[in-house]
């Protein structure tokens, strides 16, 4: 069947279309009709029989040769359409690549803008004036709760009874935004110094739970073993300073 | 057990006598318990911290008996516990596995926990009263490495209420100026040299001004000293504790182990002078101070003299008086942790 299409692929190459009218226009009134499989049929007939007459290749040759070169045909047109899958990845991963390249320029344009705003920020920190050596934590703290005062008096303002309705609203909103821009900003100024919002216990840890193997009984003879013993000077001296020093002797 | 029985009903029978409290030392080479007798001394209980696993078998078991070495079957092995472990590994040629590393609870020996909690049950023995005090050591946050005392202060503080005691923890410098600075009304400088750690704590009539640790101590002598000469560690341990004069070594081996010391030494007046110089939280003494140095690492001989060589080669802060080892080095921080416990009873 390869045949009878390569014979139409070939046609098709060596031939022109014409529609109807464009016939007519040119005189033609009727036309011959031929199947390429005729043709097809025609043609291997004629080459098998130009072959035999020639008596170089016998009929069980030409079946073979025939054969061989189907099979080679079938070789090729699948490598090629290999080719053209391959061609048709690799073009796909190309585009991958280059709408990854385009989003990381993207993400580099953003960190570099990035960086440059916390450079100015650097700038500035530097150009203001230097807080006093070893500026106190206690001093930061305190800043941290006017800040704290300032926004709890916010909402008190908050929730107290508006006025008048749209002016209200308005100030509501307002007052909404300042409260969280200033908890955002009491949050990052305490981490930026080390000043936890965190809460510690001030419970001990009690690890108890990691000796609740230890309490079953181990198979030992450490009872009947002697430990080593040494006998040092009293404390009754250290003792005695101690007490005197703690204002009790 | 008839002696140890004779102990204990010795220590009941004197229970109106004698203070309560007891004081224990949780250092990384030795355990030791400290409690007040009937003579007006105190009795010392000291263990190795270490331990030796061996196959169980009935041979074996029957034989640590009869040697009176004491093991615990644990996980279907044989656990030599304390010094015997320390003997047996120099013999066999082994290392021991240590519940404590750098002067804390090691994270490598997580089933040691069971041993450590016999051998502290061993030399502390039976509260006498129900929640009697019972001061123990800890270390103080240590100026070289991140370590995590509160875990470990956390860990011995529910193992020792575990056995019926109320535990407090104190540091391990502070604890050698209670022991042996009392004449100077506890103002000074406390050293211990233990295992794992140098200690130091600097102190204003009994208040801690300062205190840190460096993560140096008899373990890091014997890592170099073992390093150097391709022994194991515990040999390296065995050489250092065989009676030394670090003065005079008179061997290679002793060479190294001095080399050690005194980098050790060094390395710790350093870290004071410079916490002196850095001045945060430091009192202003008007007469000179007195120097003392403890733990187990200070035994070897020639100790005090290296130290003082090696202090006048720095140009120390503050005027010193005397520098001075403990006559009890080995069990001055758990006598200095019995007298915290005695004035917590008080």
């Amino acid at each position: 069947m390869e045949s009878v299409q390569e014979i139409k692929d070939a046609l098709s190459a060596r031939s022109r279309t014409a529609t109807l009218d464009e016939l007519r226009s040119e005189g033609r009134k009727r036309v011959r009709l031929v199947r390429a499989e005729h043709i097809a049929a025609m043609i291997s007939e004629a080459v098998n029989t130009a072959i035999e007459h020639s008596g170089l290749v016998g009929p069980d040759e030409v079946e073979r040769l025939v054969a061989k070169s189907r099979q080679e045909f079938q070789a090729i047109l699948q490598q090629r359409e290999q080719e053209q899958r391959t061609a048709q990845e690799t073009e796909q991963t190309l585009e991958d690549r280059e709408s990854e390249l385009e989003a990381l320029r993207a993400q580099f344009g953003e960190l570099q803008q990035s960086l440059a705003q916390t450079q100015q920020a650097l700038a500035a920190a530097k150009a203001a004036p230097a807080a006093p050596a070893g500026a106190p934590t206690e001093l930061l703290m305190s800043m941290m709760q006017e800040m704290a005062t300032m926004k709890a008096n916010m909402m008190h303002q908050q929730q107290a009874p508006a006025p008048a309705a749209p002016a209200g609203a308005d100030l509501t909103s307002a007052i909404e935004k300042l409260t969280g821009s200033l908890n955002d900003r009491i949050e990052k100024l305490g981490k930026k110094m080390g000043v936890s919002a965190a809460v510690d216990s001030d419970a001990p840890l009690d690890l108890g739970g990691l000796f609740k193997d230890t309490g079953k009984e181990l198979e030992s003879n450490m009872q009947n073993i002697e430990v080593k013993q040494q006998s040092g000077g009293g404390i009754a001296a250290n003792l005695a300073r101690l007490k005197k020093l703690k204002g009790g002797g | 057990m008839t002696q140890n029985k004779n102990q204990q009903s010795t220590d009941h029978g004197a229970e109106t006598a004698v203070a309560l409290g007891k004081g224990l030392d949780v250092g990384t080479a030795n355990l030791a318990a400290a409690v007040q007798n009937a003579d007006g001394g105190i009795t010392v209980t000291v263990e190795r911290n270490a331990f030796l696993d061996i196959p169980s078998d009935v041979y074996s078991k029957n034989m640590l008996t009869k040697l009176k070495v004491p093991y615990v079957v644990h996980n279907g092995k044989l656990v030599v516990i304390g010094e015997a472990a320390f003997e047996l590994a120099n013999v066999f040629g082994r290392e021991t596995r240590r519940p404590m590393c750098d002067g804390l609870i090691s994270p490598n020996e997580q089933d040691a926990l069971p041993m450590m909690k016999m051998i502290i049950q061993k030399i502390l023995g039976e509260p006498r009263v129900q929640g009697e005090n019972c001061y123990f050591c800890v270390p103080a946050p240590s100026l070289d490495v991140d370590n995590n005392v509160v875990y470990h202060q956390g860990l011995f503080e529910s193992l020792i209420n575990k056995l019926g005691y109320k535990a407090h923890a104190v540091n391990e410098a502070h604890a050698v100026v209670f022991a042996e600075l009392a004449e100077n009304d506890f103002t000074g400088i406390g050293l211990s040299f233990g295992g794992g750690m140098a200690n130091a704590c600097i102190t204003y009539k009994s208040i801690p001004c300062v205190s840190f640790s460096v993560a140096r101590g008899g373990d890091w002598i014997d890592k170099n000293v073992a390093n150097v000469l391709g022994v194991p560690r515990s040999k390296a341990t065995h050489i250092k504790e065989r009676g030394i004069d670090i003065r005079d070594p008179k061997s290679r081996e002793e060479e190294a182990v001095a080399i050690y010391y005194r980098s050790l030494i060094s390395y710790v007046l350093q870290n004071i002078k410079a916490r002196f110089e850095a001045g945060q939280n430091m009192p202003s003494f008007q007469n000179p101070i007195d120097i003392a140095c403890a733990g187990g690492t200070s035994m070897v001989g020639g100790f005090i003299e290296v130290f003082r060589d090696e202090f006048a080669k720095i140009d120390f802060p503050i005027p010193v008086g005397r520098i001075f080892r403990s006559e009890e080095a080995l069990t001055a921080v758990a006598k200095g942790c019995l007298v915290a416990a005695a004035i917590g009873e008080s």
